[in-house]
C-alpha cells in the first residue's frame, strides 16, 4: 500500500544520473570525467580510497557542491541549472546522512530527527513525537530523545543522523558511510534496517562504505570510485568475479597493487 | 621596483576583497530582509536569541552603563567647577549617556559578547556540516539561523541602551550629588531642562542601527567561515573587529544625520 | 526545580526598558510643562543671539513658557513664545533677553506691565522689548567708560587742582547764587501772571473734553460695523486702509491711556473717563475679531504627500499621491491617486449547464482613487470614505509630536474574499522625509499578503494656504 510510486509505469531505469563531471579544489582534481547512474529503486554502494572523493561525489547528487563542468539529473532534472527554490523542491525527495552525522548542536535528539518533519509537514506535534520514537527504535536509540548531540558517542550520533536522513521517507537517501564507527552487531542491524526500509519504501540508495561485508549485504550495485572516475560497476557478483587489478587489492584489503598508500 | 609595484598591487586587491566583502554582506542583509518578510518566523529562536543577546548582557551592560556614568560625572565637575557651573553635570551625562555613549558602548559590549559568539557558533556549524544539512533538508539557514539573530540585535540593542543610559544617568548622580555634592534639584532639572525626547529616541535608533551591524557582520563571518577549528577562531576575531569598527563609523554618520 | 522559561524573561526584561523609558521620556519631555496648551505671542528683537529653540520664558524667574519659534523679519528676529494659558500679559509687558549667569543659556525675561491694562490675545505682540547688553558689547563699553572718566578724572584735576582753578570754582559758586537770587525775585513779582498760566491750562482741557466726545462716536460707528469689516478685509486696499485707521487709532487711544494718571485728574470728571473706557474695549473688540480671522487662516492647512510602498512577496511597487485638506486641527479630507501594480480584481462567476466556471480578471497598471474625510480626536484619527476605489474605514494613531503614526486601514469588503486590511507605521525621519513598514492585505485569502515597507515625502504647502485661507470654511 505504500508502493503507490511503483503503481505507475516506470519509464525509465534511472533515478539519478552524472555526466562527465570534473571538479576541482585549487590545484587538486577530485572528480575527473566521472559518470555514473544510479538506479531507480535500488541500493548503490559507492566505494573508493580514503579522501577519493566519495562524499565530494554525494554532494554534487544533493546540489551541495556544483561541478566545474557536466551535469547532474535528478528525476531528469539538471540540478544544476536550478535556483534555490527548483533546488529546494528537488531536495524534499532526499534524505542525508553526513559523514560527520551534522547533527544541530542547539537540539537535542528529538529536535534533531523531528526537524525535517517539523519543516515540512503540517503533522500534529504528538504525531511527530511518535515518528521520531520509531525511527529511533529503529536505529537502536530508543530513550535518548532529551539528550543532546554532545552527549552522545560518535556511532550514536551516527545512528541519530541515520534517523534523522529517513524520517520522512524520503525518495532518494544518501548515506555516506552509515556503518563506520559500529560495532559488528550493530553493523549488522543497521546494514539490516537500510535494506529493509528500501524495501519496504521502494528507495533509492546510495550507500558509501568501506566496510567490505556491508557492501555486498546492501549493494543492489556497486560502483568503484577510483582517480576521479568509476572504474568498475555492476552486481555484487560481477564485482567479486572482477578481475580489475584496483579492485582486488581495494576488496583484499593488501598493500601490494596499484593503489600506493604511502 | 618590482617590490614597490607588488606592494600596490597588494593594496588595490586588499581594498577590492573590502568592498567585495561589504558588497556580500549587503546582500546577505537583503536576504535577511526578504526572509524577514516571509511568514511564519521562528518564534522560538527569535525568542531565544533574544535572550541571548538582551537577557544575559544585562550585567556588562548595567556595568558599563553607570561607571560610564560615574566618570563622566568626575571629570565633568572638574571641567565645570572652573566655571561654577557645576549643576551642568548632570546634564552633560544625561547627554553624552543618550547620545552617544548609552547606544555606543552597549553596542561594542554586545558586539563582544553576542556578536562573537554568533560568528563562533555559525562557524562551528559551517564546519561540522550542519549549514549543509540544512540545505539538504531544503530549510533554508538564513531564515533559521540569521534572521533571528537579525531580529533579536535590532530589539534587543535599543533596550539594553535603555538601560545602559538610565544606570549612566543614576551612576552621575550617585557621583555628582552625594559625593561631589553638588545640589541635586540643580542636578536634576539641569537634566530635564537640557536632554530632550530627541536625543533619547535618536539614541535608541543608533543603537538599533548597531544592533543590526553587529549581528549581521557576526553572522556573516560565520557563515562563510572555512578551515577548521582554526576557521571559527578566525571568524570570530574578524567579526569583532569588523563589526566594532563598523560601528564607530556609521556612528559619525548616524550622529551627523541626526543632531 | 522553577525556571522562568525564554520567553517570560524577555517579556519582563523589554517590559521594564519600556517602562525605563517611559518614565525618562516623562521627566524630560514637554510633557511634564504643559505648555502645549497656551498661546502665542509674537517679541520682534533686534538681535536674538543665542536664544533657541525651547528656551525658557519666565515672569519674575517663574517659568510661564518656551520659546516656540525663531525666525527672521525684516532683518530682525521675530520670536514666537507660548505662554500658559494661565497667565495673561498686560499690552505693557516688556520682553527682554537675559542669561542665567555670563556663560549661561539665553531666556526671556518679561516685566510684567501696567494694572489694569488690556491684555494681549493670542497671536498678538509684545511691543516693548530690551536687548540686554552682550557681554563683549559690555565689555569694550565698559572699556571706553573707563577711558572717558580717566580723561575727565585728568582734567578735573587739572581744573580743580591748580590756584588759579580753585579761583574759577569760587566765582562759579558766586555765579550760582546769585542766579538764584535773581530767580526767587522774579517769581515773587509774577505771581498774578502764573494764576493765569493755570487758569488756562483748565480751559484748554475743557475743550479736550469735547474731542473725547466726538472720538467716542466715531468709535461706536466702526463698533456697529463690525460685520461689515470681514467683507471689507477681502478687497485688500480696503484691509490696509483699515488697518492703517486702526493702527493710528491705537496709537492715539494709547497715548490717551497713558496720559490716563495726569489728564484724569485734570478732566476729573467720571462721565468722559467712563465713555473713553467704553471707547477702548470696543476698540479691542474689533480687533479681536480680525485675529480670529487670521488664526483661521493659521489653521487652514494642506499637504501633498507621496508615498512609495515596496511589496516584498510580489517584489511589486506601489505609489500613492494625495493631497490632504485640513481646514482646521480636528477635520480633514483627503484626495488622492494610487498606482498600483497589481491592479483591480473583478471576479465573475458564470453558470453554463450547472458548472459553474469563475473567471478573473485583472486590470493592470490601472490608477485608484483616494476620497476620505477624516475627523481628529487627539492622538487618534478616524477616517472613512474610499480607498484604492473601494470603501473603507481607517484609523491613525499619532504619537511623538506626530512624528510616529500607526496606521490600521479595511476596505474592499466583497463576498467571496476576505477584506483588505492593511496596517503600517510612518516615522519621520527627517524634515519632509518619512519611512514606513508594514503589511498589506494580510488576511488575503488570495495569498496577496506581503510585508512592505515604504518611504513617503510630505510637504505642507504654504502658498495654498492663503489662497484658500480667505474660502468660507463650514462648521
Ligand atoms: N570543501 C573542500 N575544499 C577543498 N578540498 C576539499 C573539499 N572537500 C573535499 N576536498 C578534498 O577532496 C578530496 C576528496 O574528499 P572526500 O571527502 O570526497 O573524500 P572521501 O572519498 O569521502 O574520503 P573518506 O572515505 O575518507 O571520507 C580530499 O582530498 C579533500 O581534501
Ligand atoms: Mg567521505
Amino acid at each position: 500500500m505504500f508502493l503507490t510510486r511503483n503503481t505507475q509505469p516506470v519509464t525509465r531505469k534511472y533515478m539519478i544520473k552524472l555526466v562527465d563531471i570534473h571538479k576541482s579544489f585549487g590545484q587538486q582534481k577530485v572528480l575527473d570525467g566521472l559518470n555514473l547512474d544510479i538506479e531507480d529503486g535500488k541500493t548503490t554502494v559507492i566505494i573508493g580510497g580514503s579522501g577519493g572523493g566519495k562524499s565530494v561525489l554525494l554532494k554534487h547528487i544533493i546540489g551541495l557542491l556544483k561541478p566545474d563542468s557536466g551535469q547532474v539529473f535528478v528525476d531528469d532534472i539538471d540540478i544544476a541549472s536550478l535556483n534555490d527554490k527548483g533546488l529546494n523542491e528537488v531536495r524534499k525527495k532526499f534524505g542525508m546522512l553526513f559523514q560527520e552525522a551534522a547533527l544541530f548542536d542547539s537540539m537535542n535528539v528529538m529536535g534533531n530527527v523531528a526537524f525535517p518533519l517539523r519543516e515540512h509537514t503540517r503533522k500534529k506535534e504528538k504525531e511527530i513525537r511518535e515518528i521520531v520514537r520509531e525511527r529511533l527504535k529503529a536505529v537502536g536509540l530508543l530513550g535518548v530523545e532529551n539528550k543532546m548531540p554532545s552527549e552522545l558517542s560518535g556511532g550514536m550520533r551516527k545512528r541519530v543522523g541515520l534517523a534523522r536522513a529517513i524520517a520522512m521517507h524520503p525518495q532518494i537517501v544518501l548515506f555516506d558511510e552509515p556503518t563506520t564507527g559500529l560495532d559488528p552487531v550493530m553493523t549488522e542491524a543497521i546494514n539490516e534496517l537500510i535494506v529493509e526500509t528500501q524495501k519496504n519504501f521502494d528507495l533509492t540508495c546510495v550507500v558509501i562504505s568501506h566496510d567490505v561485508q556491508s557492501i555486498f549485504t546492501v549493494g543492489h550495485k556497486i560502483a568503484m570510485l577510483y582517480k576521479g572516475r568509476i572504474i568498475e560497476y555492476g552486481t555484487p557478483e560481477k564485482i567479486k568475479m572482477s578481475s580489475n587489478p584496483v579492485l582486488r587489492q581495494f576488496l583484499s584489503g593488501s598493500l601490494e597493487g596499484p593503489i600506493s598508500v604511502i | 621596483m618590482n617590490k614597490i609595484a607588488a606592494t600596490v598591487d597588494n593594496f588595490g586587491r586588499a581594498i577590492l576583497e573590502n568592498i567585495e566583502e561589504m558588497g556580500r554582506i549587503l546582500i546577505l542583509f537583503l536576504s535577511v530582509l526578504a526572509w524577514m518578510a516571509r511568514p511564519p518566523l521562528k518564534l522560538r529562536l527569535i525568542f531565544k536569541q533574544m535572550e541571548f543577546v538582551g537577557v544575559k548582557s544585562i550585567f556588562v551592560v548595567v556595568l558599563t552603563g553607570t561607571f560610564t556614568g560615574m566618570v563622566m560625572a568626575l571629570q565633568g565637575y572638574y571641567g565645570f567647577r572652573m566655571f561654577n557651573a557645576e549643576s551642568l553635570v548632570g546634564s552633560t551625562v544625561a547627554l553624552g549617556m543618550t547620545r552617544e555613549l548609552g547606544p555606543v558602548l552597549t553596542a561594542l559590549m554586545v558586539t563582544a559578547r553576542a556578536g562573537s559568539a554568533m560568528a563562533a557558533e555559525l562557524g562551528t556549524m559551517r564546519v561540522t556540516e550542519q549549514i549543509d544539512a540544512l540545505y539538504v533538508m531544503a530549510a533554508n539557514p538564513v531564515k533559521h539561523l540569521i534572521v533571528p539573530r537579525v531580529i533579536a540585535g535590532v530589539i534587543m540593542l535599543p533596550a539594553l541602551t535603555i538601560v545602559s543610559d538610565f544606570m549612566g544617568i543614576l551612576g552621575g548622580y550617585f557621583v555628582g550629588v552625594p559625593v561631589l555634592g553638588i545640589n541635586s534639584g540643580a542636578f536634576i532639572n539641569n537634566i530635564n531642562k537640557l536632554v530632550d525626547l530627541g536625543d533619547i529616541y535618536n539614541g535608541l535608533i543608533k543603537a538599533a542601527f548597531f544592533g543590526l551591524i553587529l549581528s549581521v557582520v557576526g553572522c556573516y563571518k560565520g557563515f562563510n567561515t572555512t578551515g577548521g577549528a582554526e576557521g571559527v577562531g578566525k571568524a570570530t576575531t574578524e567579526a569583532v573587529v569588523l563589526a566594532a569598527i563598523s560601528i564607530l563609523i556609521s556612528d559619525y554618520f548616524l550622529t551627523a544625520i541626526m543632531f | 526545580m522553577f525556571s522562568i522559561s525564554t520567553e517570560a524573561k524577555v517579556g519582563l526584561f523589554v517590559l521594564v526598558a519600556l517602562i525605563i523609558l517611559g518614565y525618562m521620556s516623562f521627566r524630560v519631555g514637554e510633557s511634564g510643562f504643559g505648555v502645549k496648551k497656551g498661546y502665542q505671542v509674537n517679541v520682534v528683537f533686534d538681535n536674538a543671539a543665542g536664544l533657541e529653540r525651547d528656551a525658557s520664558v519666565q515672569i519674575a524667574g517663574v517659568e510661564v513658557g518656551r520659546v516656540e519659534g525663531i525666525s527672521l523679519k525684516d532683518g530682525q528676529a521675530l520670536v514666537t513664545l507660548r505662554v500658559l494659558p494661565s497667565v495673561r500679559l498686560e499690552k505693557d509687558v516688556e520682553a527682554k533677553i537675559k542669561s542665567y549667569g555670563i556663560l549661561g543659556d539665553k531666556y526671556v525675561d518679561i516685566v510684567p506691565g501696567t494694572e489694569g491694562e488690556a491684555y494681549i490675545v493670542a497671536g498678538g505682540d509684545i511691543t516693548r522689548t530690551e536687548r540686554q547688553a552682550d557681554i563683549d558689547k559690555l565689555l569694550s563699553k565698559l572699556g571706553y567708560i573707563a577711558a572717558d572718566v580717566l580723561e575727565v578724572t585728568a582734567s578735573l584735576k587739572k581744573v580743580v587742582g591748580s590756584v588759579e582753578g580753585e579761583a574759577n570754582l569760587k566765582a562759579i559758586i558766586e555765579n550760582t547764587r546769585s542766579i538764584t537770587e535773581n530767580l526767587d525775585r522774579i517769581v515773587t513779582q509774577n505771581d498774578e501772571k502764573l494764576n493765569l498760566m493755570i487758569a488756562n491750562l483748565g480751559e484748554a482741557s475743557t475743550e479736550m473734553r469735547k474731542a473725547f466726545a466726538a472720538l467716542n462716536s466715531v468709535v461706536r460707528k466702526i463698533d456697529s460695523g463690525e460685520g461689515t469689516i470681514g467683507q471689507l478685509v477681502e478687497n485688500k486696499d480696503a484691509f490696509d486702509n483699515l488697518n492703517q485707521t486702526l493702527a493710528s487709532l491705537r496709537d492715539i487711544t494709547d497715548k490717551i491711556n497713558e496720559g490716563k494718571g495726569t489728564i484724569g485728574k485734570l478732566i476729573n470728571d467720571e462721565e468722559t473717563v467712563d465713555n473713553l473706557n467704553e471707547g477702548l474695549k470696543s476698540i479691542d473688540k474689533s480687533m479681536e475679531g480680525i485675529e480670529q480671522y487670521i488664526s483661521k487662516a493659521e489653521q487652514f492647512k494642506t499637504f501633498l504627500s507621496y508615498r512609495g510602498e515596496y511589496l516584498f512577496d510580489s517584489s511589486e511597487g506601489k505609489g500613492y499621491f494625495d493631497l490632504t485638506i485640513r481646514p482646521n486641527e480636528d477635520k480633514f479630507y483627503l484626495l488622492g491617486v494610487v498606482a498600483d501594480p497589481r491592479g483591480r480584481r473583478t471576479v465573475t462567476d458564470t453558470t453554463v449547464g450547472g458548472t459553474t466556471t469563475r473567471t478573473e480578471k485583472r486590470e493592470r497598471d490601472e490608477l485608484l482613487f483616494t476620497a476620505q474625510i477624516g475627523k481628529r480626536f487627539k492622538d487618534i484619527a478616524l477616517r472613512g470614505g474610499i480607498f484604492e476605489s473601494t470603501g473603507g474605514v481607517g484609523i491613525d494613531y499619532f504619537a511623538f509630536d506626530d512624528s510616529l503614526q500607526l496606521t490600521f486601514e479595511a476596505f474592499d469588503f466583497n463576498s467571496d474574499k476576505n477584506a483588505h486590511l492593511k496596517a503600517y507605521a510612518e516615522y519621520r525621519f527627517l524634515k519632509h522625509i518619512y519611512l514606513s513598514a508594514g503589511w498589506d492585505d494580510f488576511i488575503s485569502n488570495e495569498g496577496r499578503e506581503s510585508p512592505f515597507v515604504g518611504f513617503s515625502i510630505k510637504f505642507e504647502d504654504e502658498d495654498l494656504k492663503y489662497l484658500l485661507g480667505s474660502v468660507p470654511i463650514p462648521n
